[in-house]
């Protein structure tokens, strides 16, 4: 049996390999190969699979990479993740991508893919511009020519069809991978001494960079490995984190949330891998299939558009309640429109439902962890003790 | 209420504290307590053996020990039940110490902390010291090093201070500057050291104004709640700062957060069985 540390260990070595080699020999392994880059917060990996391609998540630079390039093409005001990413492109880390998809998030995201084809004109790439309205009729149609919109231009790129089958059969593989994804998160929730989050966020980011068969079978060895494992459970409180589904935080702060006597039960980090929350059916239109899940079976995030006001947050409050969370950390990027946007009103929610939560900011190179430690402590004693 | 036995443990940056407690509702019996210097050692393994020592020297087994609660920089102390942050412990350490308490002032050998609480040791508002080191135990090490001076020697050398020497109050580095001009220009330790006093009491007293604890005993805990030489300098700046505040230290007041931990211990534990209970 693989161990969690062995399992964890390639993980943070794919995390933190900046130059992307592995994704880089895939590419390499055999003729013809495409690797295409993808930004949060959901981007359709299954069409990108049938495609015979390898989605590779870009989810900006983190810490670990000085940004100096980047900084010129953005105002200070703007948040880290698109600096970051011109950085990846412009240093040649990106050399070897062949295509980029740039999902709706913000008007940032949106501008960044305008950037890129600028800059690299040579690059297939498209701005994946999710629908906001969520009646079959009118977002749904539109969402069905967007994703065809986006095969043919992978149909463009590959010179090579995709067929219904080929769709369905990515989308059983990612079906898989939701299902895994599902119980290690379920796994976490019950018991979250054995499976710490800054090892599942490891696991999860590196399910974005390999193939997602591969990624099926390290999901399921983990699952084993971590039940095995012998580990003392303390007395933490049990939390959910929201607010860092686009720009990822360091993993020295998940680490210093888990540090600071909380179990994370609960989170929206790099959500691509639970974007659709049911099974994607495997019969029927593939194209629609996939544009009805997202209309009615996905997450709430605050890149989506909630049409009525009284349902704002619900989905959190609900999600808190399922995972046995006993409060919640709203903690967003800096600078991060949708996120600082939603945060009165997912945090007004928490309040009316009596669900203890605190709020604070970071970036993905933030440093200095003694203010998150001291903030989460504080929140894990005062839920502990007094409430 | 049964009896149950917890024990704190506190790694500061200067030492590591333990206490072993008998907790029986509001009966708080001690069983053992330890101080250990880090001197560049490795503070697990320090309380590790502190551990070890107070269950020996007070007859306890492992086993009997319902929660073993960690503050400081503990949080990764493997034997640790669970963790609670300086600001909680070192609060209801405080009002253990003197129950009259409702504002504490926690000064250690990196930075101080103002926290306000009630009477029973809840916290209401904090406020730490920014990292600047100037108002820290380790800087007062460090200028008494430079002049010579037993640290246990600076309370009463301070007290006999006549015409206090004024030090910057804001950075460490200009205030090593400020004493060594001092010691040049023949200042006595006494005027230097009640100088830094008075700054650093000055500091304190607003960090305690700013989060609205203003009147009644402040409870002075942390590796400098014994210099007798900063207290004196505390009541002073209070006056200074026209607040009605009155500082005090315990003897055991370098213990307040390893108490404190222990007694939350305590109460977690209580609460943990009565939520299983109820279940």
């Amino acid at each position: 049996m693989t161990s969690t540390a062995e399992i964890i260990d390639r993980c943070q070595a794919l995390f933190e390999d900046l130059n992307f080699s592995a994704a880089r020999a895939w590419k390499a392994a055999a003729p013809g190969r495409k690797v295409i880059g993808f930004l949060p917060v959901y981007a359709p990996l299954e069409m990108i699979h049938a495609a015979g391609c390898l989605p590779l998540g870009i989810f900006g630079g983190g810490d670990q990479m000085e940004v100096i390039h980047g900084d010129a093409y953005y105002q200070s005001y703007i948040c880290r993740i698109p600096r970051s990413t011109i950085e990846l492109g412009v240093t040649g880390r990106l050399d070897f991508v062949d295509g980029m998809i740039f999902p709706f998030v913000c008007d940032v995201i949106r501008n960044l893919s305008g950037i890129w084809k600028m800059m690299f004109p040579n690059v297939w790439s498209k701005f994946f511009d999710t629908p906001q309205n969520f009646d079959p009729e009118i977002g749904g149609n539109y969402y069905i020519h967007e994703l065809q919109e986006l095969r043919a231009g992978l149909e463009t790129l590959t010179g090579r069809k995709i067929t219904d089958d080929d769709l369905r059969r990515s989308i059983a593989l990612y079906n898989e991978n939701r299902r895994l994804v599902r119980e290690v998160y379920a796994f976490r929730a019950r018991e979250p001494w054995k499976a710490p989050t800054s090892e599942v966020y490891l696991l999860m980011r590196a399910g974005l960079m390999m193939d997602v068969a591969e990624h099926n079978r390290m999901l399921a060895d983990y699952l084993v490995a971590a039940a095995a494992s012998d580990r003392p459970q303390r007395d933490n409180v049990r939390v959910a984190v929201y607010g860092s589904f686009c720009e990822q935080p360091p993993l020295n702060l998940i680490k210093s949330i888990e540090m600071a006597g909380c179990y994370v039960v609960e989170d929206d980090y790099a959500l691509v891998n639970r974007f659709l929350t049911a099974d994607v059916p495997t019969d029927g239109d593939p194209v629609q299939a996939l544009a009805l899940a997202y209309l009615g079976q996905s997450v709430e995030t605050s890149c989506k558009y909630v049409p009525k006001e009284e349902d704002k947050g619900r989905f959190h409050v609900e999600q808190v309640r399922k995972a046995g969370a006993e409060g919640v950390i709203y903690a967003t990027p800096s600078f991060c429109d949708p996120a600082l946007l939603d945060r009165p009103m997912i945090c007004g929610r928490l309040k009316e439902a009596n669900i203890p939560h605190i709020a604070f900011k970071y970036a993905e190179n933030s440093g200095q962890m003694q203010p998150i430690r001291e903030q989460a402590g504080t929140f894990a004693d005062s839920i502990k003790l007094w409430s | 209420m049964s009896e149950i036995v917890t024990a704190g443990i506190d790694i500061g940056s200067g030492c590591v504290k333990s206490v072993l407690f008998k907790v029986d509702g509001e009966r708080v019996e001690w069983l053992a307590r330890e101080t250990a210097r880090i001197r560049n050692r490795d503070p697990f393994q320090l309380a590790d053996e502190a551990f070890g020592h107070m269950l020996k020297n007070s007859g306890v087994d492992r086993d009997q020990v319902a929660y073993v609660a960690s503050t400081g920089d503990a949080e990764n102390l493997k034997f640790a039940t669970g963790h609670f942050y300086s600001m909680t412990t070192h609060g209801r350490g405080a009002v253990y110490l003197n129950p009259e308490a409702r504002a504490v002032l926690d000064i250690g050998a990196l930075n101080g902390r103002a926290i306000k609480v009630d009477a029973s040791g809840k916290v209401l508002a904090y406020k730490m010291t920014s990292q600047c080191a100037s108002g820290s135990g380790q800087f007062l090490e460090n200028i008494a090093r430079y002049l010579g001076i037993a640290q246990d020697e600076i309370g009463s050398l301070s007290q006999k201070a006549d015409n206090p020497e004024k030090v910057s109050s804001i950075c460490a580095v200009l205030a090593e500057t400020d004493v060594i001009n001092m010691v040049s220009r023949g200042i006595t330790a006494s005027n230097i050291l009640k100088g830094i006093h008075v700054s650093m009491a000055v500091r304190l007293a607003k960090l305690l104004k700013s989060i609205g604890a203003t009147e009644g005993v402040v409870q002075v805990t942390g590796g400098l709640a014994l210099d007798t030489g900063l207290i004196a300098a505390l009541n002073e700046a209070a006056e200074q700062e026209k607040v009605n505040l009155v500082a005090t230290a315990h003897p055991e007041s370098i213990h307040a957060g390893a108490i404190g931990a222990a007694l939350w211990g305590a109460f977690r534990h209580q609460k943990l069985q009565r939520l299983a209970q109820a279940a």
